[in-house]
């Protein structure tokens, strides 16, 4: 898996059969928030500005509709693999995976991390025409540590 | 402490425990039932009390407990809520005739713009998820620390500001959407309609000039708006206002007409 320094900036490793993009970031709000955040499915739209909608429930097994600002006229049918509350939760379809990590690393402090998978045998005939991941995590990463520091400053 | 210390304690926070349980169920005979039902469960549990918590957050507790077993089958309502209980009550010939026995028999009932501002807030939070709307009337109409509405909600600080939070945020969307008083192109005009109907003489622009919020309409700052609006709530008694007699009323026509709305739409 591709790894990073926490600073929010997206890294991409692309491979003949594959490519991986993985966003860092530290945000200052108990990992429950941020919990609450990436699984809230039509809640998504309001706080993260990468996302039109996602339809369903972000439950485990569950299967879900998410529209993307990065290619709104596709729906992409997505299924819950991993439901680790607070910890990890992982979504995907046969194309990809997509896996987001919350690691608590102080007081009132976690560490996120979202980090795509996408490839197979014909990634490479497709591949030109998937476009780049960077600045949608980034903005995604960006989104997120933006709200839940907001409500981790609710008194 | 004595059942006898605690009954006094407990006539001290029942007005504000039913106002609330009002606003969490819609249902006036819901709300005496729960209301009776707190206490009874909060005599037979009086040895458990450690107070570690007020007597007020600890009646809450089995209070909120009560209500969401309540609740928790029922349907929450949907943003449209006032639109489609007012063509339910415009198509209802028995609408009008009820309001008129109500006004009869309570001639000092003044149901003024204040009185339908908290009816329409008490409809349109229960299209809130039941956690968002609980933390929300707990500390903005009750008064209630996020420390306190945590141990009443049986979860963590974190999630009861992330239920404030988001429950904030879909309100202040759903009356940026709808409401006429703050948004010109706002669809609901209840409001006006309806103090046409109870103070025909009233000019609606005068009197809704009189209301903090309606003058602020142009306020970007459209959270302070809806502090302003559950300000109004909080100084409004559902039981003993001005309004009192209609506002009841109201609230039970909404709650009879959701539910056969729910109904309909479920087959």
């Amino acid at each position: 898996m591709t790894s990073g320094t926490s600073n929010g900036k997206a890294i991409t490793n692309k491979k003949t059969f594959s490519r991986e993009t993985a966003v860092r970031i530290d945000i200052q709000a108990d990992p429950s928030i941020i919990w609450a955040l990436l699984t809230n499915a039509h809640d998504f739209p309001r706080w993260n500005s990468t996302v039109i909608s996602i339809e369903g429930s972000i439950a485990p097994g569950e299967k879900i509709r998410l529209k993307a600002q990065l290619d709104p006229k596709r729906t992409f049918k997505l299924t819950i693999l991993e439901f680790e509350p607070e910890t990890r939760l992982e979504w995907g379809d046969s194309m990809g995976k997509r896996r987001y990590s919350l690691k608590p690393i102080g007081p009132n402090l976690t560490n996120f991390s979202m980090v795509e998978k996408i490839g197979g045998p014909l990634f490479p005939l497709f591949a030109k025409m998937i476009p780049s991941f960077d600045q949608a995590f980034e903005q995604f990463a960006h989104d997120l540590k933006m709200e839940a520091e907001t409500i981790s400053k609710t008194k | 402490m004595t059942l006898e210390e605690f009954t006094i304690a407990f006539e001290s926070v029942k007005p504000q425990l039913k106002s609330y349980l009002l606003r969490i169920t819609a249902s006036v005979e819901d709300t005496e039932d729960l209301v009776q039902d707190a206490f009874i469960r909060a005599s037979q549990k009086l040895d458990d009390f450690r107070a570690e918590s007020t007597l007020k957050t600890w009646i809450f507790t089995i209070a909120s407990n009560l209500a969401k077993d309540n609740l928790r089958a029922k349907k929450r309502w949907p943003e449209s809520v006032t639109d489609i209980c007012r063509e339910k009550a415009l198509a209802d010939p028995d609408y009008f005739p009820e309001i008129a026995k109500i006004m009869e028999s309570a001639p000092h009932t003044a149901f003024e713009i204040k009185e339908h501002i908290v009816f329409c807030l008490t409809c349109i939070a229960k299209s809130l998820p039941l956690e968002q709307q609980i933390c929300l009337f707990l500390k903005e109409i009750y008064e209630f620390r996020v420390s306190e509405i945590a141990a009443i909600m049986q979860t963590t600080e974190a999630m009861v500001k992330y239920h404030l939070h988001t429950g904030r945020s879909k309100m202040v969307l759903i009356y940026e959407g709808r409401c006429a008083l703050i948004h010109k192109q706002g669809s609901c005009h209840q409001c006006s309609e309806l103090n046409g109907i109870f103070n025909p003489k009233q000019d609606f622009e005068i009197e809704k000039n009189k209301i903090e919020f309606a003058k602020k309409a142009n306020d970007p700052d459209r959270e302070k708006l809806l502090d302003l609006r559950l300000k109004i709530m909080k100084e409004i008694d559902p039981f003993n206002s001005k309004g009192a007699p209609l506002q009841l009323h109201h609230i039970q026509y909404n709650r009879t007409a959701m539910e056969n709305y729910s109904e309909k739409n479920e087959r």
